[in-house]
């Protein structure tokens, strides 16, 4: 959803008639408590991709917290989420799956945020955090600090720790050629997999138990995490969203050339390791919670991308469209072949997979 | 690739090719005399001298030599592959873990293992059928305007390929236990454990190719020149690409059935090589021989080594010393033609 301010000043306001909104728009005005009028123009577009996502994601939710071992009938469902119902279904519901809820929707949230902010800054469909590597670093922290290698630091710091170094390897790796094209994402992926050996040098380390409470960093599963992860999540996500919001018409900008955009009044330099530093604060936060899930940054992004106005950078949809695909591929990991479950990471990259084949393969298209 | 190094002359290459002989061999002793274990050199020397304690001829005879050519095997396997698929797609940067080649013959096992196959010899010929497939899949992606021009863009393809079809595998293995349990530390690529059956397995399989390989060098090298000089000096294109595609498949199906996918020496092998020969490609053939297997058992001694008692993946090891140069190779302000 794109926000452009169009008239704050009061006297201008005043004097100029309120211009009708350009077609596809919604102008949407507001007296201002200092007097005079404000008013914000909205993409009908953005907009109703928006709420239909937020509606998808919440009937979404409504499934995932009925399906599972055991089926819920939406009205035991309903009564539950009223504070009602018989003890057993609420412990179920409320104790076991909706903290697993919650964990999907904020690390999907999280990693299409993070892809998003990465494509657009690489200008590049394809570069998304867990394409380019800064995944398996902050996977190799993580398992480090969760096979207690010396640090004393929690998981999630030391992922962040580690999404930081690969993102800075990476970035300074191919500093020379810029941040564009496939070098820098075959780069990407060479770090990438430096990081993937350091964690399976880690994990050989360890004796069978410790490598077994590790298992989960290494396909990204969302049975069972961490409590304190997650509220650090929480608040990071809620810290770079808004962060990533204020990034939005310099992002839009960013789009164009750099060349461009520093013509029009973007301090490029400067916007580009902001919108770096989210994107990898963000990474690291949902890496420390649910593992390496690495498709969700690529596939959140392009639904959001092909619901939303062509004109701006799809931030809130990502995020929407990011959680519910995280939602349904836990969903279907837990349905689907009960009582196996199935990691949400293998889910996603099964679907993610042919998805990510297609883009890169398809003749004719550019990938910009 | 500098000029100086394309012009080099003969004898030099051979001083080169028994340099790096002598060395491996040097290698394959340190394989022999060194291990995670109690038996350390100077009980393995006492062996090889004809004498030594039982415990010392057990480890020496019946795990460390088998391992050791287990690993020759395979880093000949690997290295050859990796030079004739660069030679054959172009592509300086086309290594079957890479491209996903590897990952494909990882696939085709773990459907034979679920599927009931359990004989080494089974496994071999389903990994080997797996690579074929992956191979063709490389081919017909070279095939296709704009990726397959593009190096990077084939690379980054193949890695996609390689990550999907690893979470096939890791699905597939969630059906069944014992599969899972019997191929959790192959997939992952280790040299450990593996006895002298192992080794007979994949033999046949390598000498075909290395017929194969012989029987096309020369029209391989003049398809470098292009596709209608090497018609015009009186090869058929098609026909070898297609013999390539087979040897690659044999070799790298043969090297995965033993060692699991192991990533990187393809890479690594043929690049030192060129760097060493120059461009032509059966120069750079002769070099990947003993290469290869340096590059495998150096690494495979690392990984005892390095965290004794217990052993790490091989895989681990090729990957650290091959993800820089595959950085390198990408970085590089012009990619090395092909």
């Amino acid at each position: 959803m794109s926000l452009f301010p169009l008239a704050r000043d009061a006297t201008a306001a005043k004097r100029a008639p309120a211009l009708p909104p350009p077609s596809g728009c919604w102008r949407l005005a507001w007296q201002r408590p200092g007097g005079g009028e404000a008013s914000l123009l909205i993409t009908r577009r953005s907009a109703l991709a928006n709420a239909g996502l937020l509606l998808a994601l919440l009937v979404a939710s409504g499934v995932y917290l009925a399906l599972g071992s055991v089926h819920l009938a939406p009205r035991s469902l309903a009564a539950v989420l009223v504070g009602g119902g018989d003890p057993v279904a609420r412990f179920m519901v409320i104790e076991l799956r909706l903290p697993r809820l919650v964990a999907a929707c904020l690390t999907g949230a999280a990693f299409a945020v993070a892809g998003c902010l990465m494509q657009t800054l690489a200008r590049n469909r394809l570069a998304t955090p867990g394409i380019i590597g800064i995944d398996n670093g902050a996977t190799a922290f993580a398992v480090a600090s969760v096979v207690g290698l010396g640090v004393s630091l929690a998981p999630p710091a030391m992922a962040l720790a580690g999404a930081a170094t690969a993102a800075a390897i990476t970035f300074g790796l191919t500093a020379g050629g810029g941040s564009r094209g496939y070098r820098f994402i075959v780069a990407g992926i060479g770090v990438g997999a430096v990081f993937g050996a350091v964690t399976q040098l880690l994990l050989a380390r360890v004796d069978m138990d410790t490598a077994n409470a590790a298992y989960p960093w290494t396909v990204g599963t969302l049975n069972a995490r961490p409590a304190g992860a997650l509220l650090v999540l929480g608040a990071g996500l809620a810290v770079g969203l808004a962060m990533a919001l204020q990034l939005s018409r310099a992002l839009s900008l960013m789009r164009f050339s750099d060349a461009v955009a520093q013509g029009l009044g973007s301090r490029v330099g400067c916007r580009r390791w902001q919108v770096l530093a989210v994107s990898v604060l963000l990474t690291g936060l949902a890496v420390a919670v649910a593992g390496p899930v690495g498709m969700v940054g690529l596939i959140g992004p392009e639904i959001a991308r092909s619901l939303s106005c062509p004109r701006g950078v799809p931030i809130v949809a990502s995020a929407l469209a990011g959680a519910l695909v995280m939602v349904l591929a836990d969903l279907l990991g837990r349905v689907l072949l009960a009582p196996i479950e199935l990691p949400v990471g293998i889910v996603t990259a099964v679907v993610g997979g042919p998805w990510l084949l297609w883009i890169l393969l398809r003749p004719h298209r550019s990938l910009a | 690739m500098s000029q100086a190094l394309l012009a080099r002359p003969g004898p030099c290459l051979a001083a080169t090719w028994l340099t790096l002989a002598l060395l491996l061999m040097g290698v394959v002793l340190l394989s022999v005399l060194l291990g995670a274990g109690e038996v350390g050199p100077s009980r393995a020397l006492a062996v090889l001298a004809g004498s030594g304690d039982p415990e010392a001829r057990f480890v020496v005879g019946s795990l460390r030599l088998p391992r050791t050519l287990v690993g020759v095997a395979v880093g000949l396997a690997l290295g050859v592959a990796g030079a004739l698929l660069q030679a054959v797609t172009r592509n300086p940067l086309a290594e079957p873990g890479l491209l996903g080649v590897s990952a494909g013959s990882a696939f085709a096992v773990a459907v034979a293992l679920l599927l009931g196959a359990s004989a080494t010899t089974l496994r071999v010929s389903a990994a080997q059928l797996g690579a074929l497939a992956g191979c063709l899949c490389v081919l017909s992606v070279t095939r296709l305007r704009g990726v397959g021009s593009d190096p990077v863009r084939l690379v980054l393809a193949g890695a996609a390929f390689s990550g999907l079809l690893g979470s096939l595998t890791a699905l597939l293995l969630l059906f069944d236990q014992r599969a899972a349990d019997e191929i959790r530390f192959w997939v992952i690529g280790s040299l450990s454990g593996r006895r002298a059956d192992d080794l007979l397995a994949v033999l046949p399989g390598l000498a075909l190719a290395a017929a194969i390989v012989v029987s096309i060098a020369r029209p391989l090298a003049a398809l470098s020149l292009g596709e209608r000089v090497a018609a015009g000096l009186g090869h058929r294109p098609g026909r070898v690409r297609l013999l390539v595609i087979v040897a690659v498949a044999l070799l790298v199906g043969a090297a995965t059935a033993v060692a699991g996918p192991v990533a990187f020496v393809g890479l690594v092998v043929p690049f030192a090589a060129r760097a060493l020969a120059g461009p032509d490609i059966r120069r750079v053939l002769w070099l990947c021989l003993p290469l290869g297997p340096l590059m495998v058992i150096s690494a495979d001694i690392l990984s005892r080594l390095l965290v004794a008692p217990s052993e790490m993946p091989l895989g681990v090891l090729t990957a650290l010393c091959g993800a820089p140069v595959l950085v390198a190779v990408v970085r590089a302000r012009r990619m090395p033609i092909l």
